[in-house]
């Protein structure tokens, strides 16, 4: 059933994505715009994944390293 | 005890909020600096804190599809930054259900500088340096009420001793657990209530440093990198790779990351608990040294993996989907964790109670699994609102791993724009996780932890172990494996001002509750906890900052211009209106011989004289300190400068067992180190004589007066130990003076053609004759003399001749103090000192950096004559960053 439910949502997925308007250069003056970044602030992102980091068992699912221990 | 009385703590959090509410002031004053009248502003930049025109909005647009400005559309976050960030970690007290602990409750300050530039064309760097120090009580353990683990040490209910991890349960006949009256004996009324077992750490500071290089074509980027973490007890490197490809003309990007991570396990196992651990599953990997400590070395790895596809839908919204895949094998377990098991032992039921059982408790190292599958599934959303004009990003992710943890996190904010530079980020997070399969509050054995056979005549033939293999394979009773969920918000509110500075200022509390877990708690409400975090940042914008007329790097394009890295105080901004910001790291190094004066002392004599009316045990063997300074200066006139000045120091000591001493069982420790927000300086720097520039050939004459502001602290103790209280850790490792402080000084500097050269006098002069601790540092003087020489237009060097002279300190620690090393004895403090610096400073001519200066000093011990008896100086390394606009 997951398997099937997946399936579906990244079948869902792909309609939405084909189904994009294409922008033209002149349209993307609200997309450059700071806050729409998908992660506009990286260095504050940092320090709340360390938190969650050393408070939660799932936010080591990231690619990245470091972090340390967190053993407290 | 002098760290826990709410009025001091009081007075020191006002005077921090001084400090913050001076920067704030010093800050704002950059919004009200008028435009220099002679510079149009290029229309340049693709990103603006203002509303922008519609002719710029335009630009913006065209600037916004050119391939080098934005690499990828998601990626407009990650120009040209320097970010200097700090922030605090409170967690608050848990409930220990009528006991109240003496320890302080988890407390993380981190330090977090951060560089994100083109370097040259289409190469780009990021480096990240970061610090964070914690201190505080956390839970070793978790155990039913009746077993006292935070059993009261004094009357008034209140515990500081060593937890108890060993002991006696009752049970009736369906396991659950009985109260016992105060004699320890059954009361027959079940009470099941749980609670952690808290424990107390001394300070630790952990530093990571990170460095990526990346590379953009017009479709395609690659970046790599990797770093470095280290602390006490744990040593992590990492390498990274990744790359994006956009296409459908950059409106879809696809991203792939990949990362291996080795770490190292070097953690000292708590001397005072571990008679009462069962380490035996780890009898392999645990050392014991010479001096008995026991330590449990292991490693661990990780690899990991991330695909991204990230979709502009629309000209206001973009989507984007990932999966990532984490393997990570070793020493997984935390090291300081244990669980407790109640071993029923057929021998000792005579002591149950009618019906029930009788366990013997005993506590085990914690194990988990030796590898972990991790899988995440996310999405990210971002819609742009027309009738706010702000952004609303909507995240949601799904984890699940093989330990039997699935967590999901939904994640909402909204970037909203306030006009005038001011924009709100307000910010709202639920987070809920199942518990590992492994995980247990505590277990039950039905067998005895050993078996005694004896002989007819009563000794001992043999002592038979438990059987492990009537335990779970794995267990652990960390609370962050149980099934929980998190409730978190907070708000980030940003003011731009002109020149491409930003200040930031950031909250966020976070609530910890088994209730909040989805589909109903599966753990007791006895591990709910709440934190918040409050964070601090500047950040500059480099693109705007090289664009525009701002920057002096003209006028001080030639690096002869400035006194060596070492010294404080010592330049002065030319113009009226301008600013510059700093940032300084200092690291001195102490280890050889102890030195009475300025010759070698013996270990016979140090035991003897160090420290007296007592008899030494010990002597420090290496010591480090590293101080991190913020320079903020600015320029209300061409004579008179302001320059506020906030510190980050830590410190950590490494003490040897002296020859003949009083055997010290405190020596054993490797380590001891502290951390955290040092004073805070605000100086008035005036022109005496000179006028300004830069120009060849011209004398300066200027005098400075700094105040120092007792921001640091002066009460940090060592935890308790080997069953005692050790009391205050030495003068010299505290992070402040803990007095009001003057800074005068006098400064004189001449230019020549390539040459260069100056003086300055300064001295530190002592408000108050005690602090809050019961003491002061002594006064202090310093001269130096240095000449230099451009080496080319952009290199420069110095040499410099300084001395210095610092009294001893003032008075004593009033309360219980620990007395066994020369660093505990106020007399063992201050002297004269002869050193020679050699510096370096380069002032970058080109490119995104332009302007920014970046200097080293090398200060080398030429002769030294200590007060006392004192460890041997090896240097001290300076090396700064600033830039002026």
């Amino acid at each position: 059933v997951t398997a099937r439910v997946v399936g579906a949502g990244l079948l869902g997925l792909a309609l939405w994505l084909s189904g994009c308007a294409p922008v033209a250069p002149w349209q993307r003056g609200v997309l450059a715009r700071p806050e729409m970044a998908l992660e506009p602030n990286p260095t504050q992102r940092l320090l709340r994944e360390h938190t969650y980091l050393s408070r939660e068992a799932a936010a080591g699912g990231q690619p990245g390293g470091g972090g340390g221990c967190g053993c407290y | 005890v002098a760290a826990t009385e709410p009025g001091r703590r009081l007075r020191r959090a006002s005077r921090r909020l001084l400090v913050w509410l001076l920067s704030a002031w010093c800050a704002l004053r950059l919004s009200r600096i008028p435009r220099l009248a002679h510079a149009p502003r290029p229309p340049h930049l693709p990103r603006r804190p203002e509303e922008p025109g519609p002719c710029l909005r335009a630009l913006t647009a065209a600037a916004a599809s050119l391939p080098m400005l934005a690499p990828s559309l998601a990626d407009a976050a990650l120009d040209d930054e320097i970010v200097t960030q700090y922030s605090r970690y409170q967690e608050g007290d848990r409930d220990l259900f009528g006991v109240k602990s003496l320890y302080d409750p988890i407390q993380v300050d981190t330090l977090h500088q951060s560089v994100r530039g083109t370097l040259f064309d289409r190469v780009r760097l990021g480096f990240d340096f970061l610090q964070d120090t914690w201190s505080g009580a956390t839970p070793i353990s978790t155990a039913p009420l009746p077993l006292g683990g935070n059993r009261p040490t004094s009357p008034d209910g209140v515990s500081g001793a060593t937890p108890f991890i060993n002991g006696q349960l009752f049970f009736d006949g369906d396991l659950n657990v009985l109260q016992t009256d105060g004699f320890g004996n059954p009361t027959g009324a079940i009470d099941n209530q749980l609670v952690h077992t808290i424990s107390s750490a001394s300070p630790e500071t952990r530093r990571q440093v990170d460095l990526d290089l990346g590379y953009d074509w017009d479709a395609f980027d690659v970046h790599g990198g990797g770093g470095v973490s280290f602390e006490d007890d744990y040593t992590s490197g990492f390498v990274e790779l990744g790359g994006s490809w956009s296409f459908d003309q950059r409106l879809t990007t696809l991203d792939l990351d990949v990362s291996y991570t080795w770490s190292g396990i070097d953690a000292t196992l708590d001397h005072d608990a571990l008679p009462y651990i069962d380490t035996s599953a780890f009898d392999g990997v645990i050392e014991t040294t010479a001096s008995g400590n026991r330590i449990l070395r292991d490693s661990r790895q990780d690899v990991g993996t991330q695909l991204g596809l990230v979709r502009v839908l629309g000209p206001k919204s973009l989507v984007e989907a990932s999966v990532g895949y984490r393997r990570s094998w070793g020493y997984l377990e935390n090291p300081y964790k244990v669980v407790q098991v109640a071993f029923l032992d057929p021998d000792q039921q005579f002591l149950a109670p009618p019906g029930g059982f009788y366990g013997d408790v005993r506590a085990l190292l914690e194990q988990r699994p030796d590898t972990r599958n991790q899988w995440t599934l996310a999405a990210r959303y971002v819609q742009f609102i027309d009738a706010t004009r702000g952004a609303l990003h909507l995240g949601y992710r799904h984890f699940r791993d093989d330990w039997g943890i699935a967590a999901h996190t939904f994640e909402a904010s909204l970037g909203q724009p306030l006009g005038r530079g001011w924009s709100l980020e307000p910010r709202l997070r639920y987070y809920s996780q199942s518990e590992a399969d492994f995980y247990a509050d505590y277990l039950v054995s039905d067998q005895a932890y050993e078996t005694i056979a004896t002989d007819p005549d009563g000794n001992i033939v043999s002592i038979t172990p438990y059987d492990p293999a009537l335990l779970p394979p794995q267990f652990s009773s960390d609370h962050r494996l149980a099934g929980f969920g998190a409730l978190s918000g907070g708000a980030t509110l940003r003011k731009a001002f002109e020149r491409g500075v930003a200040l930031e200022l950031s909250f966020e509390y976070y609530s910890h509750q088994a209730g909040l877990e989805l589909g109903g708690g599966s753990a007791g409400r006895f591990a709910d906890f709440d934190s918040y975090t409050i964070s601090g940042a500047l950040r500059f914008d480099l693109m705007a900052l090289s664009l525009e007329d701002g920057i002096r790097g003209d006028r001080v394009a030639h690096p002869g211009g400035h006194a060596p890295a070492g010294l404080v105080a010592a330049h002065m901004l030319d113009e009226a209106g301008a600013f510059m910001v700093g940032y300084r790291f200092v690291w001195g190094h102490r280890s050889g011989a102890m030195l009475r004066g300025s010759r070698s002392a013996s270990d016979a004599e140090l035991v003897a004289n160090a420290c007296l009316p007592n008899a030494c045990g010990t002597a420090p063997e290496e010591m480090d300190m590293t101080m991190q300074m913020l320079e903020i200066m600015y320029a209300p006139t061409a004579w008179l400068n302001l320059m506020l000045m906030p510190q980050f120091v830590d410190m950590s000591m490494d003490l040897r067992q002296l020859q003949g001493g009083v055997v010290d069982d405190h020596s054993a420790h490797t380590r001891h180190s502290t951390g955290g927000p040092g004073d805070t300086r605000l100086y008035v720097l005036a022109r005496l004589f000179g006028a300004p520039g830069h120009e060849a050939g011209r004398h300066g004459l200027h005098a400075g007066l700094g105040l120092g502001m007792p921001t640091g602290q002066v009460d940090l103790q060592f935890r308790r130990d080997h069953q005692e209280d050790r009391g205050y850790l030495h003068y010299g490792m505290q992070t402040g003076s803990g007095t009001w402080d003057l800074l005068p000084s006098l400064t004189y500097q001449g230019r020549l053609r390539r040459w260069s050269w100056g003086a300055q006098l300064g001295g530190v002069v002592r408000l108050q004759d005690e602090n809050e601790a019961g003491f002061a540092f002594g006064d202090g003087a310093q001269a130096s003399l240095w000449g230099g020489y451009a080496l080319t237009p952009w290199l420069s060097a110095s040499l410099r001749g300084a001395w210095a002279w610092e009294d001893e300190i003032q008075g004593s620690f009033e309360g219980l103090q620990s007395l066994t090393t020369p660093p505990d004895y106020a007399g063992n403090y201050g002297g004269h000192f002869w050193d020679a610096g050699f510096g370096l400073r380069v002032v970058i001519p080109g490119g995104i950096f332009r302007g920014h200066s970046l200097a080293v000093e090398w200060l080398q011990p030429l002769a030294t004559d200590w007060s006392g008896y004192q460890l041997e100086r090896v240097g001290e390394l300076t090396a700064s960053w600033s830039l002026e606009f």
